[in-house]
């Protein structure tokens, strides 16, 4: 097929430049449509492919209910399955083991089960605004409250994803590392990966690689299936919250603190708003787009359980892992889920690393992308949108070639990741509230009364965590 | 009023969108613009934005709060894991 010769960006400035507004016509029948015939770019082209899918899907539905609507969810699933995968990643699994490893079967259980349902509740919000708007959230955030509020939000971001990505490059490093592969081998494999990833100039095809490599975050299932739990122990707690951790209370509020502080990171709201708008999402998508975030957050809860059951004999049998990292879980786990389930553990820590490190330098890359108003999205070739491009490489290979520095501070930077994730959410869900209630922005879409009490429930939990997990942490180590 | 001729094209390619009929040609203008959005155009979306928005005296504050809070809390939390790996002897 001929590639289409894209009309030069500037050539936009000949349409008028006015206000946005929430709409659902389609562009043909738009006043400017025999303008923005003449401007569409290789991005149109693609996203109208997808968007020509799912037309033809629901047509389906017609025909074979079925049959059409598996068609339409396995077009319309990805952000929310990536999201919440992502955000399974190397620290989350690794702080999920350590509370097997230390409480066992019990409270956390269920614990986790709530901080899951809390965050879906979030990401729920950033599907419609993604939909409806079609712009990502920093794009959102510039445009409704200016540029000062917009590069505070960006300064949040930019630094919470860098030292995440850091934590990410010592997952892969310490995954890999269970099978002797070397650090430097094992970090350029993930950039590899990351690469590849984007060379495919298509969103849809970016996607797909990703959820393939994200489905094996449940290689922690069979790692629990081999830890041979006692299975009614994990339903009984499932149901009553028990037992309760055992030990200081100190210590076990700080971990209540950060688990519920760390469910949902400034990343994922970035990334999935953008990653709806990527994907061509529109208004009527969002009942699919609510479906994809449901089983993304069903898909972690039970992967990150598993991660918990599966440490759990480290527990029974009083060992000790409080100083374990990663490599340490796998090895420690061996005698009881043999060297096939600690083989597992060790290629999960290094998938949750893997995935997040692609999740989170895309979520860079598409809000500096939609600041400066440079080309950010997967539908374009590298050589159209090479800052886009340049922010989400680089991002990556500055964070790996950190891990490889001898006596660079990654101790440090793993302690203060999930402290500076847990601050840096009250600002990001204020400003995640006030556009999802603003009818300028959302028309119609704006939260409704139910939605606004859940989400505004756990905005206050997730402050007073984050401000309680702050000031435990200061006071604990000073 | 009559139609144009780009919503001519669209409508049509829009009802060949049937379970069993081959790809549209993409090449063609009316095709890509009949299931986009008026917004989802990258051309359209560079020229319009939502504006800024008025923002209350109680906003202000919560935004400016939730600021203080951020940068004070990333300053104590940065001495405290400084201390914490380089205690004092």
């Amino acid at each position: 097929m001929k590639r289409r010769q894209d009309a030069p960006e500037n050539s936009a400035t000949a349409l008028p430049l006015g206000p946005a507004h929430p709409t659902t016509d389609v562009a043909a029948a738009s006043p400017l449509a025999r303008d923005l015939a003449r401007l569409l770019t290789h991005e149109d082209v693609d996203r109208a492919r997808d968007r020509w899918a799912v037309s033809r899907a629901r047509r389906a539905e017609g025909h074979s209910k079925l049959g059409g609507r598996l068609s339409l969810v396995w077009l319309l699933v990805g952000p929310g399955v990536l999201v919440f995968l992502g955000e399974n990643d190397a620290p989350s699994m690794l702080s999920y083991s350590a509370t097997g490893a230390r409480f066992g079967i019990g409270f956390f259980i269920p614990f986790v089960v709530l901080t899951f349902a809390m965050g879906l509740v979030v990401q729920e919000m950033t599907v419609r605004l993604g939909a409806v708007t079609h712009r990502g959230h920093a794009e959102l955030i510039f445009d409704r409250f200016g540029r000062f509020w917009g590069l505070f939000a960006m300064g949040d971001l930019v630094l919470g994803n860098f030292l995440t990505l850091v934590t990410e490059f010592i997952g892969i490093r310490a995954g890999l590392g269970f099978f002797g592969i070397r650090p430097i081998v094992a970090v350029g494999a993930g950039l590899a990966v990351v690469f590849a990833a984007i060379t495919t100039g298509r969103y849809w095809t970016w996607e797909r690689i990703t959820m393939g490599l994200a489905v094996f975050n449940g290689l922690f299932v069979p790692a629990a299936l081999l830890a041979r739990p006692h299975w009614g122990s994990v339903a009984y707690s499932l149901l009553t919250w028990t037992p309760l951790p055992h030990g200081r209370i100190f210590d076990i509020l700080l971990l209540i603190l950060a688990d519920i502080g760390a469910t949902v990171t400034p990343w994922m709201i970035f990334f999935q708003q953008s990653a709806v708008v990527d994907k061509g999402m529109q208004p009527l998508d969002i009942g699919a787009g609510r479906f994809d975030t449901l089983l993304g957050a069903l898909l972690a809860t039970v992967f990150a359980i598993a991660a918990i059951v599966a440490t759990s004999p480290l527990f029974h049998h009083g060992i000790d892992a409080s100083q374990f990292q990663a490599a340490q879980f796998a090895e420690a786990l061996e005698p009881w889920i043999g060297h096939v389930g600690a083989a597992l553990f060790a290629l999960g820590i290094f998938e949750a690393g893997m995935v997040a490190a692609i999740a989170i330098s895309t979520s860079s890359a598409y809000a500096f992308g939609e600041v400066l108003g440079t080309g950010h999205s997967l539908n374009r070739p590298l050589r159209e949108a090479w800052p886009f491009y340049s922010t989400l490489l680089g991002s990556a290979l500055t964070a790996g070639a950190l891990v490889l520095v001898p006596h660079a501070p990654l101790v440090f930077i793993v302690l203060i990741v999930n402290v500076i994730a847990v601050l840096a959410m009250p600002p990001a869900l204020a400003f995640l509230l006030l556009l999802v209630n603003d009818r300028e922005v959302m028309g119609e879409h704006v939260n409704s009364f139910w939605e606004n009490t859940a989400a505004i429930t756990v905005t206050v939990l997730l402050i007073c965590a984050g401000i309680g997990f702050g000031l435990a942490t200061v006071f604990r180590t000073s | 009023m009559k139609p144009t001729e780009i919503e001519v094209k669209a409508s049509a390619a829009a009802l060949e969108c049937g379970p069993d009929v081959l790809p549209p040609d993409l090449e063609d203008p009316s095709v890509v613009l009949s299931v986009l959005e008026a917004d989802q155009v990258v051309a359209a979306k560079q020229r319009t934005h939502f504006g800024r928005r008025n923002l209350s005296l109680g906003m202000r504050v919560m935004l400016w709060g939730l600021r203080f809070y951020v940068l004070v809390m990333l300053v104590l939390v940065i001495v405290s894991a400084i201390r914490a790996l380089h205690p004092a002897p």
